[in-house]
């Protein structure tokens, strides 16, 4: 299935590429993120445990960032699975400079298996809102950052 | 004068016992030392197993066993057993006990897990890590037959399992001179049988005596017997397979084997220690077997006068990702097609392809929703053509109760011409309409139009193939108590077999039916049969037992006529005694009876055959019987939120000799629950990558007492000249129409937007969408 959502971060584009390409402010900020360990040249091995619908579990998994154009795109590959199933997914950001702050404009192609598909229609609910977890987060980081 | 058993409405021998929680399921059996299975599943639709690693779970403390593919014997890393080929199936592809190197369905076992508890089991399932390389899953059903967009099994080099065709006639030649062709796509999806009870096995290995027992959710415990004997290189002798108290069939748990079948005993005997697996609920949607996908490309041809030259379909089956069971349900859907009318020019072709879904097996109709469906819409578009009245469409073309026996010209799937033996088709019909006021519908519907509701009435007509062979026998055996015991191998999954049954012997002997003790599914009590499914146990076990009964009633006045000094032909049996006729104080209990034909010491008389009042007797019907019957509803459609109420549903129902009509009730009542609910409410719905997306009841809407209306249910009896009871199969017909039904109520009901109901099932939102769809086209 297809989401995706806009956000606007405050803050010029540059700060908000370089928060982005930190791999640990992007696991503080990303909800359930337990672990995620380099384990070559972007990629990581990821730990996150997260509630989908009636299925709680800790999905072990692979992150990689498979373009990087800087300061303006950004796309990402993740695999996961747990006893509850597994997640696959794509994903993409575009930043646009608007000045003292930054749009973000995200996209991502979520497929899951196993005992996850009982929840599987309220997944782009779900992924909305962590979604917006993960970029106030990050707004506030930008703001603490440069306060 | 005897009391008489064969028909009467007597409750059920087996209710007390169920109704006070004393049932026995599989889940019931409880053994000392006992150990619980968990299965680890695909939850992919098509992916290759690049490696397996079972070590965390085998470090789990509480796991003694972990079972990969590569852990099974020989016997079990073949594919199980082809269960019916058939000369068309030419790739019988057949599942596997735990899959090799490729997962073909979401559901199907990768790995298999013994635990001292079964929560034990399931986190060690989580400890197991799977490496799989998904490919691309095969959902769509025309692409999957196009081969797009993947092989579920590269080695055949298609997606297509079986290509079928039968004929009658010439149907081109009949298109040719025909006044009018009505041509139309028909598609039936997915569904399930959800019975109560998932399914379940417990398995036993005494060491020392070298015998396996086995309780299994199975309809067909004696071939599940057969099967692990030959899996396992056992005796028959050495197997008992149980198929205690079973919490609904329907035909899903008829398969053989399902994985767990084979898994839970191997384990027991390797572990030497009980071993128990229940499926739940969310197992049991994606490793049970489903039914009903199926697109028809149907057409008819008629004369002015709407009587039928020709019908033609060609049609794809969806088979799911093995075959097991052959090509039944799409013979059925064919064979079941032409049903109670002369169709002399008759094309029927199907392919049954393979798809990256959930096995598909016969499920109550087996086909034959799918067929009437096809047939009775087709002569609801003619009707509608040749501005013909729908009933009077069906009155020229019913073949007529003096042409019996009726040869189809099609081969059923018994292998057996398909020939109706008996029936009466315009008497069924005029009775349902008469019931359901068919001649006074235009008044009475104009009357709800102004009341401002829509109510249609929809009927439909069928012909149920029922009561096939080859055989099933009986042992009848009345011991010195007097009490009556019989065994028959065909299993009960709630039919009543112990009531039912048990009248047949109590009308023989003249016993009372609660004095008749009936035992069923368990190989240790009767080890010769072939199961119950395809309505057949009332008519082919039900003859058995006649057969066997009447035995034991010759046999009982033989012996009591010469306790009683008396000739055989003066003798009556009733009330538990054989008197002689006319002088009743002259008489002796059957008991005695069983007594004297069993003594200590003296001689038996050679005419006797032998000890005891005991008869073993087999039945073995030339072909099937068919059953037919006419449902008539009135059905209330509201546009604005298109859902459904049934104002009225009548069954008329001819299904032969009736051996119990409150227990026929029951079958049609469930039928018919079940009919609605695969019509209007129940849907199994596939993502792209071959995800079930609707594998839970949240999702999965079984009716419940809310939607069902009280079933009125008139029985006519047109016997079977086939057994010697006159029965035919019941089992079915509940289903069979509904879908037809429901699509004319609601046509009929919203008449003025002229919708075409060409799909099942059909539920509240696609009928919204096709009622705002033919509200725009007509502003």
């Amino acid at each position: 299935m297809k989401i995706e959502g806009t956000e606007t971060l405050h803050a010029p584009r540059d700060r908000v590429w370089a928060l982005l390409d930190d791999p640990q402010a992007l696991a503080s900020c990303t909800p359930g993120m337990q672990e995620l360990r380099p384990t070559g040249p972007d990629e990581f091995e990821a730990v996150l445990s997260i509630g989908i619908a009636a299925v709680r579990g800790t999905y072990k998994g692979k992150l990689r960032i498979t373009e990087r154009t800087p300061p303006e795109r950004y796309a990402v590959q993740v695999e996961g699975s747990s006893g509850a199933g597994f997640v696959r997914a794509v994903g993409v950001l575009e930043l646009e400079d608007q000045g003292a702050q930054t749009g973000v404009r995200w996209s991502g192609e979520v497929q899951v298996g196993g005992a996850l598909t009982l929840g599987s229609r309220m997944i782009p609910g779900i992924a909305r809102m962590l979604a917006g977890q993960f970029f106030q987060c990050l707004d506030r980081k930008l703001q603490e950052g440069s306060a | 004068m005897a009391t008489r058993w064969l028909g009467a409405p007597i409750k059920r021998n087996e209710d007390p016992r169920l109704l006070v929680g004393q049932g026995l399921f599989v889940d019931d059996v409880q053994l000392p030392g006992m150990l619980h299975a968990a299965v680890l599943r695909s939850p992919h639709a098509h992916a290759r197993i690049r490696r397996i690693d079972v070590r965390r779970a085998l470090e789990h403390p509480d796991v003694l066993l972990v079972l990969t593919h590569g852990d099974l014997p020989p016997s079990l890393r073949e594919p199980l057993p082809k269960l019916i080929p058939h000369p068309d199936l030419k790739h019988h592809k057949t599942q596997y006990a735990l899959a090799p190197d490729k997962v073909r369905h979401v559901g199907e076992p990768v790995a298999f897990v013994v635990a001292t508890s079964r929560y034990a089991a399931e986190d060690a399932l989580e400890l197991i890590e799977v490496d799989y390389e998904p490919l691309p899953a095969v959902v769509d059903l025309e692409e999957a037959a196009a081969g797009r967009p993947a092989l579920v099994h590269e080695d055949i080099g298609t997606n297509v399992a079986a290509h079928s065709v039968q004929r009658v006639g010439d149907y081109e030649a009949a298109r040719a001179r025909a006044d009018l062709v009505v041509a139309r796509r028909f598609v039936v999806d997915r569904g399930c049988a959800s019975p109560i009870e998932t399914r379940g096995v417990v398995a036993q290995w005494d060491p020392r005596a070298r015998q396996l027992t086995v309780w299994d959710s199975t309809q067909a415990p004696i071939p599940i017997r057969n099967g692990l004997a030959a899996l396992f290189g056992l005796a028959q002798k050495d197997v008992r397979v149980i198929a205690p108290d079973v919490g609904g069939g329907f035909g899903p748990k008829i398969m053989m084997f399902y994985p767990e079948e084979v898994l839970v005993p191997l384990a027991a005997m390797r572990l030497g220690r009980p071993v128990k697996w229940i499926e739940d609920r969310r197992e049991h949607f994606v490793a049970t077997n489903h039914e009903r996908t199926q697109i028809h490309d149907a057409e008819i041809a008629l004369d002015r006068e709407g009587r039928i030259l020709g019908v033609r379909t060609v049609f794809l089956h969806d088979a799911g990702a093995y075959i097991p069971y052959g090509l039944i349900v799409p013979i059925v859907a064919e064979c079941t097609l032409p049903g109670p009318y002369r169709i002399p020019n008759y094309h029927a072709e199907f392919r049954a392809v393979f798809t990256n879904k959930t096995i598909v097996s016969p499920y109550r109709g087996a086909g034959r929703p799918h067929g009437v469906f096809v047939m009775e819409r087709l002569l609801d578009l003619a009707a509608r053509e040749l501005g013909m009245d729908r009933a009077e469409i069906r009155r020229r073309n019913f073949i007529q109760p003096h042409e019996f026996p009726y040869d189809v010209g099609l081969i059923y799937q018994d292998n057996a011409p398909l020939v109706y033996d008996s029936g009466n088709y315009p008497a069924a019909l005029e009775r349902a309409l008469e019931e359901v006021g068919y001649s006074r519908w235009p008044e009475e519907k104009a009357r709800y139009r102004a009341q401002g509701r829509r109510v249609g009435l929809g009927f439909a007509c069928y012909v149920e193939g029922s009561g096939i062979g080859p055989y099933e026998g009986c042992r009848v055996t009345v011991e010195p108590s007097g009490k009556v015991y019989v065994a028959t191998g065909v299993g009960t999954q709630g039919q009543g077999h112990a009531t039912s049954l048990a009248q047949v012997v109590a009308e023989a002997l003249g016993v009372d039916v609660r004095d008749v003790h009936v035992v069923t599914g368990d190989t240790g009590a009767f080890g010769w049969g072939t199961g119950t499914f395809a309505s057949r146990a009332a008519v082919v076990a039900g003859s058995a037992v006649h057969l066997a009964a009447q035995a034991v009633r010759q046999k009982a006045l033989q012996v009591a006529a010469s306790l009683l000094e008396a000739s055989p032909e003066d003798l009556e049996l009733a009330d538990g005694r054989v008197r002689v006729r006319g002088a009743p104080s002259r008489s002796v209990s059957l008991g005695e009876v069983a007594r004297a034909a069993n003594p200590l010491r003296g001689v038996i008389p050679a005419e006797w055959e032998g000890p005891g009042l005991e008869a073993t007797r087999y039945f073995a019907p030339p072909r099937g019987t068919f059953s037919h019957g006419v449902h008539a509803a009135l059905v209330e459609v509201d546009p604005e939120t298109a859902t459904l109420r049934f104002l009225r549903y009548v069954v008329v129902h001819d299904c032969g000799t009736v051996l119990n009509p409150l227990i026929l009730d029951g079958q049609i009542h469930g039928g018919v629950a079940q009919g609605i609910g695969g019509s209007f409410f129940e849907r199994l719905v596939y993502d792209d990558s071959g995800q079930l997306l609707s594998g839970s009841f949240m999702d999965f809407h079984i009716p419940t007492a809310v939607e069902i209306p009280e079933v009125e249910v008139i029985h006519q009896e047109t016997p079977s000249p086939l057994n010697p009871i006159g029965a035919k199969g019941a089992g079915e017909g509940g289903v069979i129409p509904v879908p037809a039904l429901l699509a004319q109520a609601i046509e009929d009901a919203l008449d003025d937007l002229e919708l075409e109901i060409l799909r099942m099932p059909l539920h509240p939102d696609a009928l919204f969408e096709l009622i705002q769809k033919a509200s725009r086209r007509r502003p």
